[in-house]
């Protein structure tokens, strides 16, 4: 009898999720003033009250397995009435983190992309893969089929002369670029099916099997993303659904780009770069801008909000600091080009590559990953009826 | 003493206003003849308190009377030291500010023309005059019969002080007492000082922040103890007896454990059964107890133990002991060796890293129980409180200091953690391995590994759950050593123990709020775990409380005065012996056990036990018993000297005797508020309702007055009495009263008591309308005239 009713709190669980950003969760005492102020909770078992004692409690199998967590948008209004300063909406953030480190593979990357003990490593991968080996594997490559490229590898000639920047003749060829960052996507998705097959199976396993038609949750999913309809709730950070939909559709934009550049690539057979008023560099721009200004406005949300909300995780504003590293060396990367500042440009750009490296190769661990998670989250939640409001 | 009276009116605060100060005049004058009256517009002030210093010296008058506001306020500008009496007469509060000054009277009058017209005219109220007039004879007649106070001194007061019990409390209470001079001697029944705390790991917080356990210092402690020139420490020893009374109190001691001749002797059955109340005396007296073989007989509590030593005051601070848990039978406690109590894991703590009895091995995972549970009971183990919350919180935190993988898990029905230990609360519950549920523990199961399956359901996390553990510990309280033995063990007629322990789980009677450490044996005062259950910093402060206590009684004692309540009062109760009809009443009755009678019943009074409520006084039947300042003859004749109307007046008179304690501050109150009330009614304030002897009620009644009412404290098992009994006595014998009116053809509900407590002032107007309204429904008293 008391079989089914054993629990082992794991209490490594309930430090990973103190040092993870969560360091307030202890101080919960079980009012719950989180769940009568949040505006995204069904009415039904509201979160995050019972996540929290699940936390304190070390209870992960029950939270990882339920679908409540991604639906948490963490507006932060239950952390900003909380009578303990027990902040459940870090504390949700940190469980989310928690989450994406369960279901990642290799899970090794999991753990480390948490952890700012590896950041170190994390970054060396792409400087070494770029700094070092790739300049060596293009002295390799018959660099005479690549068409344009008359002088390749002479990167410090290049920078110190006043020719032409093309960053794809004298730092990085092309197909080199697009091999590893074509691995590096692939490598991503991979890890993501992997996670996302495990977390599908648990939330199935725990919470029963979808009822309802899973395309029709899918499509009122991606309807519900592209508004920002929850998010939009959110009372004491209701700046944050903007500024998110800025950098939600700044990534959209740069993604239509990429594969516009790709067909032209690939399929036109035009090499880069391209000129300003080219369609496909106009979409590149303004999303390039339009996720600055976004990311800009997470930044100073975020700092805005501190005292009622958090300052937020590592694992928040690393995520944060790859994105505003991305776009504004982008940005640079184009600006110093087109001014012809070579001793500036060549590097920056290096940077570009690194850190959308680092974007692309651990978005399963980072929380970039956050947006598969959350989407297949809330996908089983209005396909059991979790989620009823739009399901 | 030849006493010269001096009558003072004052005519401030809107007395002059509302009574005729010139006739009230000659109720003294012209009624009692007191050649001195005079009156003053504002007597309190210098010239006014100046005319009576002028009279004292030059005319002689020693015993002054002051008619303006109510005893209770301005009695220091009115004192004129111990050599004069003083006697205030209240016709502020309870006549000027709490009656009509005027009243709408209609007069016939002819007009110009002849004609007889009915005009509407104010005058001045005879009733409130009438009253104010009642008030100054019965102060007049109060002043007359009140007699210089001579204080009871005894010869040798001995200022030493016993601490029982060498505990925390103990040892605190023997270094607060002997380092402000007086000699203390400690007694412990171990052979060790030290107590609980002696085996604690940890106490919880005594000081700012209160977030974590701190040492216990009790080494410290009872290092100060031995080496202190003051104190004498008794270890091994027991008290056979304590006899006497404050200030000369003989205690004969004897080795822990065995038997003395000095003990007291248990009752016999009865005996007991003439000390129960009335249902259990009904029960036929079983023989007298075999006595065991190896009892030695013991000696009569009047006879004098010549080795015994001398003490002036008493702390009881004899802790307890940890309850038995073992009724529980779901817990599992004396069935699983992993299954221990609060106390056994603290014991086991202090002596290193938490392991399981069973097997010695690190017990890493401590299921901690507050309280038993099982089919939806809400209560928690007996003797538990905000104490054994906290000593779980205290004891999770041992396990994860032990280990840093050790998991707590603490399920609780109540968790209190009052004042600043919310913030211990606080602390432990951030501490990640401390795991708390509310939840009601529905089981406790043995495994094959000697580990134990506690299931615990209806938990705060939404569900019913169980858990692994390598021991249970229990929350189990702790129990009143005064549970169990008498501890003080007193030579007195009323028995050997505090009186009433079983209405309080075996603690003594006492009001822990308002007046802790007292107890219902003057001069014994309790503190620590036998009074409360306590945390060590309590048990500290209370120690403390209590040395100040008994060092307040030693030098009351010393100058002849009440202790609490009435602290400082000089007058005692004295007997009339050759009248003595040995009733016993008085013995059986006294509140505090102060008389011890002999063989024959013969009263033996003990001064300096008295509290002075006079409820001996109220008992007597021969009314032999008396204060110099308050006496049978001095009540009596105060209501005597009330005018009672005659019937034609259409005019009640009732009289009230009014507890001094709360119901007369109440009718203060009730005037400085300005509500109104019946101006037929007479307060006579009295020390305590257990005062009251059935003798006033009679002559108030033959006196024509149509109704006494008795105004005094709630009693009860709640009780609010100050002298304990005093109002619960009263009303016992208003049963007798009403039996005796019914034979005299007169209406029992002529005469009521009242249960008042200070704070319900407001009610007083009613409390009173609705008396007089059950008198002018019975009519006039049918014996007035006579």
């Amino acid at each position: 009898m008391a079989e089914g009713k054993l629990i082992t709190p794991d209490l490594n669980f309930v430090k990973k999720i103190v040092n993870s950003g969560g360091e307030s969760l202890k101080k919960c005492y079980q009012c719950a003033t989180c769940s009568v102020v949040c505006n995204v909770t069904p009415d039904d078992k509201p979160f995050p009250r019972k996540e929290m004692i699940h936390a304190q409690w070390g209870l992960k199998d029950k939270l990882f397995a339920n679908p409540d967590i991604w639906l948490c948008h963490q507006c932060s209004d239950c952390t900003a009435f909380c009578p303990r300063g027990a902040k459940p909406g870090e504390v949700l953030g940190a469980i989310r983190k928690l989450s994406i480190e369960h279901y990642s593979f290799p899970s090794f990357l999991g753990r480390m992309v948490g952890d700012p003990k590896f950041l170190i490593f994390l970054l060396a991968l792409p400087v070494v893969l770029f700094g070092i080996v790739a300049p060596y594997v293009a002295q390799l490559i018959p660099l005479q089929y690549l068409e344009g490229s008359t002088r390749p590898g002479n990167l410090l000639e290049a920078m110190s002369s006043s020719e032409r920047i093309v960053y794809a003749e004298r730092l990085m060829p092309v197909p080199i670029i697009d091999t590893i960052f074509g691995l590096a996507a692939l490598f991503a998705v991979f890890g993501f099916f992997m996670g996302i097959t495990r977390y599908w199976k648990d939330l199935s396993a725990v919470n029963g099997k979808p009822k309802g038609s899973i395309l029709n949750a899918i499509t009122a999913t991606i309807a519900e993303f592209l508004a920002h309809k929850k998010f939009k709730k959110c009372d004491v950070t209701v700046d944050r659904s903007k500024s998110h939909l800025f950098v939600f559709y700044g990534f959209v934009g740069l993604a239509i780009t990429t594969t516009w550049a790709i067909f032209y690539l690939y399929g036109l057979q035009r090499p880069s770069p391209y000129p300003l008023y080219d369609p496909m560099k106009i979409l590149g721009n303004a999303s390039a801008i339009g996720l600055l200004l976004g990311i800009s406005w997470v930044i100073s949300n975020r700092m805005k909000n501190a005292p009622k909300a958090g300052i937020g995780s590592y694992y928040d504003w690393l995520f944060i600091s790859v994105v505003l590293t991305i776009v504004v060396t982008g940005i640079l990367s184009e600006l110093l080009r087109l001014l012809g500042v070579a001793i500036l440009a060549y590097p920056v750009y290096f940077i570009h590559l690194v850190a959308i490296f680092f974007l692309f190769a651990y978005a399963p661990f980072s929380k970039m990953a956050h947006m598969v998670y959350r989407t297949t989250a809330l996908v089983f939640a209005k396909s059991t009826g979790r989620d009823k409001e739009i399901a | 003493m030849e006493k010269k009276l001096g009558v003072y009116i004052c005519g401030g605060c809107s007395i002059g206003e509302g009574l005729d100060l010139d006739k009230l005049s000659l109720i003294a004058t012209k009624e009692y003849k007191i050649p001195i009256c005079k009156t003053h517009p504002a007597l309190c002030g210098e010239e006014g308190v100046g005319t009576i210093k002028k009279d004292m010296e030059a005319e002689g008058v020693n015993t002054v009377v002051v008619a303006a506001c109510s005893g209770r306020v301005k009695y220091d500008v009115f004192d004129f030291g111990a050599a004069n009496i003083v006697e205030r007469v209240n016709i502020r509060e309870q006549v000027v500010w709490s009656h009509d000054w005027t009243k709408q009277v209609k007069v016939k009058t002819k007009d110009a023309d002849g004609k007889e017209v009915v005009k509407e005219e104010t005058q001045r109220n005879d009733d409130t005059q009438m009253l104010a007039e009642d008030y100054l004879r019965m102060g007049i007649v109060k002043a007359q019969k009140m007699n210089q106070v001579d204080p009871y001194l005894l010869e040798n007061v001995e200022k030493s002080i016993l601490v029982i019990g060498g505990g925390i409390t103990g040892l605190t209470a023997a270094i607060e007492a002997a380092n402000t001079g007086y000699p203390v001697t400690i007694v412990e029944r171990e052979a060790q000082l030290g107590g609980y705390a002696a085996k604690q790991r940890k106490q919880i917080p005594t000081k700012a922040p209160y977030m974590q356990s701190e040492s216990t210092n009790i080494q410290d402690k009872i290092k100060a103890v031995t080496g202190h020139s003051k104190i004498t420490v008794r270890t091994n020893t027991e008290i056979a007896r304590i006899s006497g009374a404050p200030g000369q109190f003989a205690v004969s001691f004897k080795p822990a454990g065995t038997k003395s001749k000095w003990d007291i002797a248990p009752k016999k059955k009865e005996e007991e059964a003439k000390d129960k109340p009335a249902e259990a005396a009904e029960k036929p007296a079983e023989e007298q107890v075999e006595l065991p073989a190896d009892m030695v007989k013991c000696e009569d509590i009047l006879t004098s133990d010549p080795d015994a030593e001398v003490f002036g005051s008493v702390i009881v601070a004899a802790g307890g002991r940890p309850a038995d848990p073992s009724q529980f039978e779901h817990l599992g406690f004396g069935k699983f060796a992993n299954v221990i109590t609060n106390t056994m894991l603290e014991e086991a703590a202090a002596k290193g890293k938490i392991v399981r009895p069973s097997d010695g091995k690190a017990a890493k995972t401590i299921a901690f129980i507050q309280s038993p549970g099982l089919n939806g009971d809400d209560s928690d183990f007996p003797y538990a409180s905000s104490v054994t919350s906290m000593i779980s919180l205290k004891q999770a935190n041992y396990l994860t200091e032990d280990y840093s993988d050790g998991k707590a898990y603490i399920f609780y029905k109540h968790m209190r953690t009052p004042g600043h230990y919310e913030n211990f609360y606080k602390s432990a519950q951030n501490n990640p391995g401390i795991f708390l549920s509310r939840g009601e523990v529905k089981s406790v199961t043995e495994n094959g590994d000697k580990s134990l399956t506690v299931e615990v359901d209806n938990t705060i996390l939404g569900e019913n759950v169980a858990v692994n553990v390598d021991m249970v510990v229990l929350a189990a309280g702790m129990t009143p050593e005064t549970q169990f033995e008498p501890v003080i063990n007193l030579a007195y007629r009323q028995g050997p123990a505090f009186r009433d322990l079983e209405l309080f789980n075996g603690y003594a009677d006492s009001n822990y709020i308002c007046f802790p450490y007292e107890t219902r044996r003057t001069g014994i005062y309790t503190a620590g775990n036998v009074r409360q259950t306590m945390t060590n910093g309590e048990c500290i402060e209370d120690a403390t409380g209590a040395a100040l206590k008994a060092i307040q009684c030693l030098e009351s004692v010393n100058r002849g005065m009440s202790v609490h309540p009435r602290s400082g009062d000089m007058s005692f109760p004295e007997f009339f012996f050759q009248r003595c009809t040995q009733c016993k009443r008085c013995t059986e009755e006294c509140p505090f056990g102060a008389l011890d009678d002999d063989e024959k019943g013969t009263p033996k009074p003990n001064p300096t036990r008295c509290r002075r409520c006079g409820t001996c006084m109220g008992a007597c039947p021969e009314r032999i018993i008396s204060f110099k300042n308050y006496h049978i003859d001095m009540i009596g004749s105060m209501v005597k000297a009330i005018n009672v109307p005659d019937e034609d007046e259409e005019k009640y008179r009732i009289v009230a005797f009014v507890c001094e304690n709360d119901a007369y501050p109440a009718l203060d109150m009730a005037g400085l508020h300005k509500l109104k009330y019946s101006a037929d009614i007479r307060f006579i304030p009295v020390r305590c309702l257990g005062s009251v002897n059935t003798i006033w009620i009679a002559d108030a009644m033959s006196k024509g007055n149509d109704g006494v009412l008795l105004i005094g404290c709630k009693y009860g098992d709640d009780y609010q009495c100050h002298f304990v009994k005093g109002s619960e006595l009263c009303n016992k014998r208003m049963d007798n009263v009403a039996e005796t009116l019914g034979k005299l053809r007169l209406e029992p509900v002529r005469v009521q008591q009242i249960q008042f407590s200070i704070d319900e002032y407001e009610k007083i107007p009613e409390a009173i309308g609705k008396f007089v309204e059950v008198i002018e429904g019975v009519g006039f008293n049918p014996m007035k005239g006579f």
